[in-house]
């Protein structure tokens, strides 16, 4: 890679750490002008910028909103990089997650943390929103080709919601397939472990650790 | 004077938003400019400020903000929107003086100022807390009725109905929903006290339905207790909130609002949240016709108040609430230890005090971040109320060097900490009286706060 490549790349992550969507899709479109490979602004410009502002956010240096601003950002670049790399050195397949919170509760600020911090460690994520009935969560997972299912809860009254999930998939015979990971106000690890949840995450950061754990422990790579 | 129908009008003719659009290019946008604009500083030296102007700041920038942003109608997706006007007209004719609960315990809630020697509003309880069993819930219920200075309680919530758990909008939700009312009631009757009002009703009524299903007057609920209604963060409302207060309305009883603008969520740092928190007041006075007022400002991730910087918000949003409004403010305490744990009373002190010394009253409280089913006692909240008694009156300047005093008793646990044990094993639930272990470490920790500059009232 030579010196103005290396530059570009380095100014990629910057403007990720900034925060700003303007530099972030201007200087994606430089690196394809001067013939960067796509692959490399991704992984050293784009992720590292990520997991910079992921880190401040864990130390609240920044906060969710910045933090969602950054992930837009991200995805506006990707729109541009992804169509110029090559078949052969498309990205390794990164961990899919389909996410939302149970039938019946309309709470997401957490499940839009995690969805959020999922999407800065390099899954690949689809929110299915809140009030999701528990047989939506299995077919949407089913079409997207997910790898975990992320089950949120706010409520006391509402966290019965999960249990249906995993009783929906268990009925469906596609219980092994999916790692499921649940939380959320009221979620405990003692009632993961009460309604056969494959794990649970106190915080943000907690849910993210799980995932990338249980996914490659199945075998999968983020 | 904006109608509970004109509220309506406004969802359904707004400006249609996009969510996402809302709650990032113009919710947060917003707040960070107001923050900004009125160079509102949490600097993290003084944690109980004692400088009126920066409450009048908070106040004027929540002012401004609240008429910039509107609330976001989720079911609608549009933007309701209220005229400086509309907002002042109903700060002046927002209630300021409200009788609640029955017999002996009919008391009224009025405004407190900061520094206020005026005994404040103990709303004491489980907030909500979670409880595997109606035998733990009559207990506890008995427990918070028998406090002394108890003036309304805060329920549990059932999580279960005969052995089934609680799913939300389903019959078991209609069910729970009557029989914690029902409980509640016994449980007041039992200590002899059932004119004490319950003013989070429901908590277990997650729907507008269980709600009104839990209404009829053979179920205990009065017109005299208080009902409460949880908002969306930040600042949405949806038709099952808005369903509920046409029902309270209609019923004819006071509504509470509870809101938190979390340090580390949409609202941003210390600064935005406290701006935010009095911004939802005007938002649960305008749409919701509260009476009274519930924030709970929490940290995005102890999910505690008892934090430094959550310490400062709850001052300063006490404070610009106090000075420049008459809304009746009773600020939730939440701790992030659990019962039978020395942390659980520095956390409540350190709490307590910053509304208290603020012009507020006290709901308390969340222990436990308020998750764990059963870890919570009524000692918690009976020291809650001895601390809120204890300070009366002192100045916001001695309140900040005593809460800087406790906090370096817990802070660096904070992120661990301790759960704890649970109700059934911190009291005799037959005599519904905590055992000799729990006892003595509430005693011992008051002789230490003692020796900080709390005076005992008793």
């Amino acid at each position: 890679m030579n010196g103005e490549h290396e530059e570009l790349i380095g100014k990629l992550k910057e403007a990720i750490i900034d925060i700003d969507e303007d530099e972030v899709v201007r200087v994606s479109r430089e690196v394809i002008d001067a013939g960067v490979n796509p692959l490399e602004a991704i992984e050293k410009g784009l992720a590292e910028g990520m997991k910079v502002v992921g880190a401040k956010f864990e130390k609240l240096e920044v906060f969710l909103t910045d933090l969602m601003l950054a992930a837009e950002a991200m995805d506006k670049a990707l729109k541009i990089l992804l169509p110029h790399i090559p078949r052969v050195e498309k990205p390794e397949r990164r961990g899919k997650v389909v996410i939302g919170t149970v039938m019946g509760d309309i709470h997401e600020l957490g499940k839009n943390i995690v969805a959020t911090m999922l999407k800065v460690n390099g899954f690949e994520v689809l929110d299915l929103g809140v009030d999701v009935p528990a047989s939506k969560f299995y077919t949407e997972a089913e079409k997207f080709g997910a790898d975990i299912i992320a089950v949120s809860a706010l409520m006391s009254s509402t966290i019965g919601g999960q249990k249906d999930v995993i009783d929906y998939l268990e009925a469906q015979s596609v219980r092994d397939k999916y790692i499921v990971l649940v939380g959320g106000g009221p979620t405990t690890q003692e009632w993961a472990e009460q309604i056969g949840a494959d794990g649970y995450g106190e915080t943000a950061m907690d849910a993210v650790r799980i995932a990338k754990t249980l996914l490659e422990k199945k075998g999968g790579e983020v | 004077m904006v109608t509970f129908l004109d509220v309506i009008e406004k969802a359904l003719t707004g400006k249609p938003t996009l969510p996402r659009d809302y709650e990032i290019r113009i919710y947060s946008k917003n707040l960070r400019e107001k923050v900004e604009e009125y160079d509102i500083k949490y600097d993290g030296e003084q944690l109980i400020p004692n400088d009126d102007s920066l409450a009048r700041d908070v106040f004027n920038a929540a002012f401004d903000f609240f008429i910039e942003t509107g609330v976001y109608c989720v079911d609608t997706g549009r933007v309701i929107k209220f005229t400086e006007e509309e907002v002042r007209e109903g700060l002046r004719e927002a209630p300021s003086k409200v009788y609640f609960g029955e017999g002996r315990d009919r008391k009224p809630l009025t405004p407190r100022k900061p520094e206020d020697k005026k005994a404040p509003w103990c709303f004491l309880g489980a907030a909500g807390g979670p409880v595997s069993s109606e035998e733990v819930f009559l207990a506890l219920m008995e427990g918070y009725a028998s406090i002394p200075e108890t003036n309304s309680i805060t329920t549990p919530a059932l999580t279960m109905v005969n052995g089934l758990r609680i799913r939300p909008k389903s019959p078991l939700e209609v069910l729970g929903a009557i029989r914690n009312a029902v409980l509640a009631r016994e449980g007041m009757r039992r200590t002899g006290r059932p004119g004490i009002p319950i003013m989070n009703t429901l908590s277990t009524a997650e729907s507008a339905v269980s709600l009104a299903a839990a209404l009829d007057p053979r179920y205990g609920l009065r017109k005299s207790d208080g009902f409460m209604i949880g908002v969306l963060d930040p600042m949405k409302v949806d038709f099952d909130r808005l369903n509920k207060a046409c029902i309270i309305m209609s019923f004819g009883a006071p509504i509470t609002i509870d809101f938190s603008p979390m340090v580390g969520g949409y609202a941003g740092g210390p600064e935005g949240s406290a701006v935010s928190t009095v911004a939802h007041h005007f938002m649960a006075n305008l749409v919701f016709k509260a009476t009274y007022f519930t924030p709970f400002p929490l940290h995005i991730w102890h999910v505690c108040n008892t934090t430094p910087d959550l310490i400062w918000v709850n001052s300063v949003y006490t404070q610009a609430v106090s000075l420049n409004t008459k809304f009746l403010t009773i600020p939730l305490v939440y701790v992030a230890s659990g019962p039978h744990t020395e942390m659980v009373f520095y956390e409540t002190a350190a709490s307590v005090i910053p509304p208290i010394v603020s012009g507020g009253h006290i709901e308390a409280l969340g222990v436990a971040k308020n998750k764990h089913e059963d870890y919570f006692t009524p000692l918690e909240a009976q020291f809650a109320a001895e601390v809120a008694y204890s300070v009366l009156g002192m100045k916001r300047e001695d309140a900040d060097t005593v809460v800087k005093e406790i906090l370096k008793k817990y802070i660096d646990k904070i992120k661990d900490a301790p759960l704890g044990k649970k109700f059934q094993e911190c009291y005799d639930i037959k005599r519904v009286k905590p055992v000799k272990s729990y006892v003595e470490i509430y005693e011992s920790i008051k002789n230490e706060l003692g020796n900080l500059g709390i005076e005992w009232y008793k």
